[in-house]
């Protein structure tokens, strides 16, 4: 089948702003829009930049808006979107080249919320681990499952006004540890969360939670944290 | 180098964030539609003479109530639902029902409305 893509290109050694170019390239309705984007890279046009590296919906590197909404584009098929495809970069974040922005923002976001275990306290008495029972686990499963691909921060409206929010993917990354019951570091985290550039810019648009390719419920733990910081509760 | 990353206004309303986001756009719309009314109704009290009955003359209007109405309303049924979900988290994953729900009251009330507010502009 005939395939339309119209792809948004920005060279910044020759162009001040972006502009969009369309290609046909001869494709199967069961190709992932990724397949397509190599196609045009591969037989077109090779100056074409956009992100990508497992193909398989695990590394979160080719988010990109497809017909006016996040995805990642390796997970999604040519007979979801139809034969006219329009592609460009994400929204709120520097345009580095044609779909390559830059990324370096959100990680920062992503490092203020202290992405690692935090507890000091001795370890238990065989020193070995520190256990943790499965519906303990089972509280904080669904942030475990964030490949941190940008989809959510940057379809935020909240974001998008200000870049200073640290955005849902890290208070994903942040609701990941602070109900991890093995966890010493929520209130640190609380206190963060609780700065102006935190939860507070959350207005429940869900344009997260809607462009989440893991399925996690983003705006359900935005909530979660919003409430424990109101309650000081971790339950 | 690189392209600033300012979002204009009419490419944030052109995102396709299907319905959760059209309710965030329409509560901001009600929201500024009654801040401009209550702050032209104010105005409009200061004002004497033609000014001040050109004014009034506006709010007074049936269209322009249709559209207030549309504004209080659509904003408190859309708040109440946002605040419920936001009170208790675990109801966020319902959060389309929830929507579906607020439309189906948003518009029978407002239905009603609009039919009385016609029925009496036009003198019936
Ligand atoms: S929460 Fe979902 S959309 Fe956001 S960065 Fe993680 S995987 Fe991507
Ligand atoms: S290329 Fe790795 S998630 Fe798409």
């Amino acid at each position: 089948m005939e395939i339309t893509i119209k792809i948004f290109r920005y060279d910044p050694e020759k162009d001040t702003r972006g502009h969009y170019e369309t290609y046909v390239v001869e494709g199967d309705e069961n190709d992932r829009v990724l397949d397509v984007l190599e196609l045009v890279k591969g037989k077109t046009d090779g100056s074409l930049a956009f992100r990508r590296s497992c193909a398989h919906g695990v590394c979160g590197s080719d988010a990109m808006r497809i017909n006016g909404r996040n995805h990642l584009a390796c997970k999604t098929l040519v007979r979801d979107v139809g034969a006219n495809i329009t592609v460009e970069p994400v929204l709120g974040l520097k345009v580095k080249k044609d779909l390559v922005v830059d990324m370096d923002p959100f990680f920062d976001n992503y490092k203020k919320m202290l992405p690692y275990l935090i507890n000091e306290s001795p370890l238990p008495a065989d020193g070995r681990e520190r256990l943790q029972s499965p519906e303990d686990r089972a509280r904080f499963d669904e942030s475990t499952k964030c490949i941190l691909c940008a989809a959510c921060t940057t379809s935020c409206p909240s974001y998008w006004a200000n870049g200073n929010y640290y955005g849902p993917a890290a208070i994903v990354t942040a609701h990941r540890f602070i109900f991890d019951s093995r966890d010493e570091g929520a209130s640190e985290r609380l206190h963060i969360l609780s700065e102006t550039d935190g939860t507070v810019r959350c207005h429940t648009a869900y344009n997260c939670t809607e462009a989440c390719p893991r399925d996690i419920k983003i705006t359900k733990a935005i909530g979660e944290v919003k409430m424990a910081m109101v309650t000081g509760k971790l339950d | 180098m690189g392209l600033n990353r300012n979002v204009s206004l009419m490419t944030a309303l052109r995102y396709k964030g299907q319905g959760p986001f059209l309710t965030y756009i329409l509560h901001r719309i009600g929201g500024l539609g009654m801040a401009i009314f209550i702050t032209v109704h104010l105005l409009a009290s200061f004002l004497s003479g033609k000014g001040g009955h050109f004014i009034n003359a506006i709010y007074e209007n049936w269209v322009f109530q249709i559209f207030i109405f549309f504004c209080v309303l659509f904003h408190a049924i859309n708040g109440l639902r946002i605040t419920i979900l936001d009170l208790f988290p675990k109801l966020i994953p319902y959060h389309r029902q929830a929507i579906t729900i607020e439309w189906v009251a948003f518009l029978a009330i407002y239905g009603f409305a609009v039919f009385t507010i016609i029925r009496t502009g036009l003198g019936g």
